[in-house]
C-alpha cells in the first residue's frame, strides 16, 4: 500500500463495519421465471450457437450483400419499427407477436395485462410498451417518429436531438426535447407525464407545457397539459394546479397555488404566469420573482406582456436551477432561489 | 469442474437453475451495491444469469465458478451503468461534467443498513470502484482489466469513495 492509500484507508470501525457487510443480499423470488423464459426464448432463436463457426463469415458477407441491395432498392427511411416480446403475448394489429416482430405504419401494437413489449424508435431510441397499452405507429420518417398512444403505459428513452420524436395521446401530442420519460394515459383518454431525463413538451390546441427532468405533468383530454409541477411539490399546490388547469377553479385556485409555490416551484409559477388572467399575472409574477431573481435583463413589464424573448431568458434561469437541484440532490444543499451551494 | 457446471455447460436446465440458486445472492448483492437499486439490480442479476447461460461455453474450469461468474456479474454491471451514463450525458445539459455522476436516491435504493444506504449514495464511479476494492477484494489491476478503466482512475475513484464515505459517517 503507498502513501496515499494509507493515507485515505478507513478507520478501523469503519473497516470492521465493511467487513462485516453481508456477501449475499436474498434477491425477489421471481428472478429465475423471468431468467427461465429468457434462455428458453435464446434457445428457440438458435440456442447459444456455439457448435461450429466457420459459416459466420460467409453469411456475415451475404448479409451484407443482401442490406446493401435492399438499401440501394428502398427509401431509406423505413416504415416499419423493431418490436420485441418481453412478456406475455403482445399482438401486432390482430396478430400474436413472436420473440421480434415489426410495427408498420398504421399498424397496432396492443399488450394485455400479462404482456410487455420493446419496440424500437428507428434507431434513435426505444420504448418499453408496459401491460394494458394501445399503441399505433403513425410516422417512421428519419425526421418525424411519431407514435399514438391510445391507452395504456409507455417509457421512452430517446438518444437523439430535440423534436424526432413524438407522442400523440386524446390530451395532446408530448414532444421529445431529448430525454427519457414514462406516460401513462387511461381508458378517458386522461394521463400524466413524468420525466427522467432532460425535457419534454406537451401540447394540445396552442397550449404548452415543459416538463423537465424531475416534473410532472397531468394531461386531459379536451383540455390539454396542466400546469407541471416538480415531483416534490407541496399537495396543496398540486391540488390548486388541478383545481385551475382541469376543475374551473379560476383565479382562486391560481392564488391557492401562488401562496402555496416556493422557489422550488418556480417550473409551476413560470407556466402559470402565462395561464392566469391579465388581472392575476402581476401577482404570479410579483411572487416568482420573490422567490427566483429574475436576470437583469428580464424586465417586469415585458414579463407582463408576455414578450417571448423575456419568458424564454427567465425560463433559461429556472430551468438551469431546477437542473442543478435534481442533479445535486443529496449531494450539495443548494439555494432554491438562485441554484448555488448555501 | 463439478457435475452441475459440467451438466449446465451441456445445457441441463435444471442444473443451472441449481447453479443460479447457488450464486444468486452473492450475484444480486454485488448487483446491487454497484447499482445501488434494488429495481435495477433484479433486473441486472436475470442479465448476469442470462448472459452466463449464453456464455457457459466459454468456461473452462480454469477459475472456480464462482470466480468467472462474478467477473461476468461486474462486466454486465460496468456495461449497462456505462451505457446508463452516456444517455443521461446526451439528455442532460452537462454545465459541469462531472455532476452527471450523480448520487442516487437513497430512499429508493431498498437498502436498510445506514453504511449500505452511505455506500448506495456514493456517486457512481466511486461506488463501483469502492465495492470492488473494498468490498470484494479485487485489486486495482483487476478493476482496471475487468472495467477497462486505467489503475490511476480506479485509485482515485476509491480515494473518493472513501473520502465521501467518512464525511457521510462523521456527520
Amino acid at each position: 500500500m503507498n502513501e496515499r492509500e494509507r493515507e485515505i484507508d478507513l478507520p478501523p470501525e469503519l473497516r470492521a463495519a465493511v467487513d462485516g457487510l453481508p456477501r449475499t443480499i436474498e434477491p425477489p423470488e421471481s428472478l429465475w421465471p423471468g431468467i427461465r423464459d429468457r434462455i428458453r426464448l435464446g434457445k428457440r432463436e438458435g440456442g447459444r450457437g456455439k457448435r461450429s463457426r466457420w459459416w459466420i463469415p460467409l453469411a456475415a458477407a451475404a448479409v451484407l450483400v443482401v442490406a446493401l441491395a435492399w438499401w440501394r432498392l428502398t427509401p431509406h427511411s423505413a416504415d416499419a419499427w423493431e418490436v420485441r416480446r418481453v412478456a406475455g403475448t403482445p399482438r401486432v394489429n390482430d396478430a400474436a407477436l413472436g420473440a421480434v416482430g415489426s410495427l408498420r405504419v398504421g399498424e397496432w401494437l396492443v399488450t394485455d395485462d400479462s404482456s410487455r413489449a420493446l419496440l424500437a424508435v428507428g434507431d434513435i431510441g426505444e420504448v418499453d410498451v408496459k401491460p394494458g397499452t394501445r399503441l399505433r405507429l403513425v410516422q417512421a420518417r428519419a425526421t418525424d417518429h411519431r407514435l399514438a398512444l391510445d391507452r395504456g403505459a409507455i417509457f421512452a428513452h430517446v438518444d437523439a436531438p430535440p423534436r424526432l420524436f413524438f407522442v400523440e395521446t386524446p390530451a395532446g401530442t408530448a414532444v421529445d426535447l431529448g430525454c427519457a420519460y414514462a406516460l401513462e394515459v387511461d381508458s378517458l383518454g386522461n394521463g400524466v407525464l413524468r420525466v427522467t431525463g432532460g425535457y419534454v413538451e406537451f401540447d394540445w390546441s396552442g397550449r404548452r407545457s415543459i416538463v423537465p427532468l424531475g416534473a410532472i405533468a397531468e394531461t386531459r383530454r379536451g383540455q390539454g397539459p396542466g400546469t407541471p409541477y416538480v415531483h416534490d411539490a407541496p399537495e396543496s399546490l398540486r391540488q390548486s394546479l388541478a383545481a385551475f388547469d382541469f376543475s374551473d377553479g379560476g383565479d382562486a385556485a391560481a392564488r391557492t397555488a401562488v401562496g402555496a409555490a416556493r422557489a422550488e416551484d418556480a417550473l409551476s409559477l413560470w407556466h402559470l404566469l402565462q395561464r392566469v388572467t391579465p388581472q392575476l399575472r402581476p401577482l404570479v409574477y410579483d411572487r416568482l420573482a420573490q422567490l427566483v431573481p429574475p436576470p437583469e435583463s428580464v424586465t417586469r413589464s415585458a414579463t407582463l406582456r408576455l414578450d417571448a424573448e423575456t419568458l424564454q431568458r427567465y425560463w433559461e434561469r429556472i430551468r438551469r436551477i431546477a437542473w442543478r437541484r435534481e442533479i445535486l440532490r443529496d449531494l450539495r444543499d443548494l439555494n432554491p432561489g438562485t441554484g448555488l451551494t448555501k | 469442474m463439478s457435475d452441475l457446471e459440467r451438466r449446465a455447460q451441456a445445457g441441463d436446465e435444471a442444473a443451472f437453475e441449481s447453479l443460479y440458486h447457488e450464486h444468486a445472492g452473492r450475484v444480486f448483492a454485488l448487483c446491487l451495491r454497484l447499482s445501488g437499486d434494488r429495481t435495477r439490480a433484479a433486473e441486472l442479476t436475470q442479465d448476469v444469469f442470462v448472459r452466463c447461460w449464453e456464455q457457459l461455453k466459454s468456461f473452462r474450469g480454469e477459475s472456480a465458478f464462482g470466480t468467472w461468474l462474478y467477473r461476468l456479474t461486474v462486466n454486465v454491471v460496468w456495461t449497462a451503468n456505462r451505457g446508463d451514463r452516456r444517455r443521461e450525458a446526451r439528455v442532460l445539459p452537462v454545465e459541469r461534467p462531472e455532476t452527471v455522476e450523480r448520487p442516487r436516491d437513497t430512499a429508493t435504493v431498498g437498502l436498510s443498513l445506514d453504511l449500505e444506504q452511505a455506500i448506495a449514495s456514493l456517486p457512481e464511479g466511486a461506488r463501483e470502484v469502492f465495492v470492488l476494492f473494498d468490498i470484494e477484494g479485487y485489486r486495482h489491476e483487476d478493476i482496471a482489466r475487468m472495467t477497462g478503466i486505467a489503475v490511476g482512475t480506479s485509485k482515485a475513484q476509491l480515494f473518493r469513495a472513501r473520502r465521501l464515505l467518512r464525511e457521510k459517517l462523521e456527520r
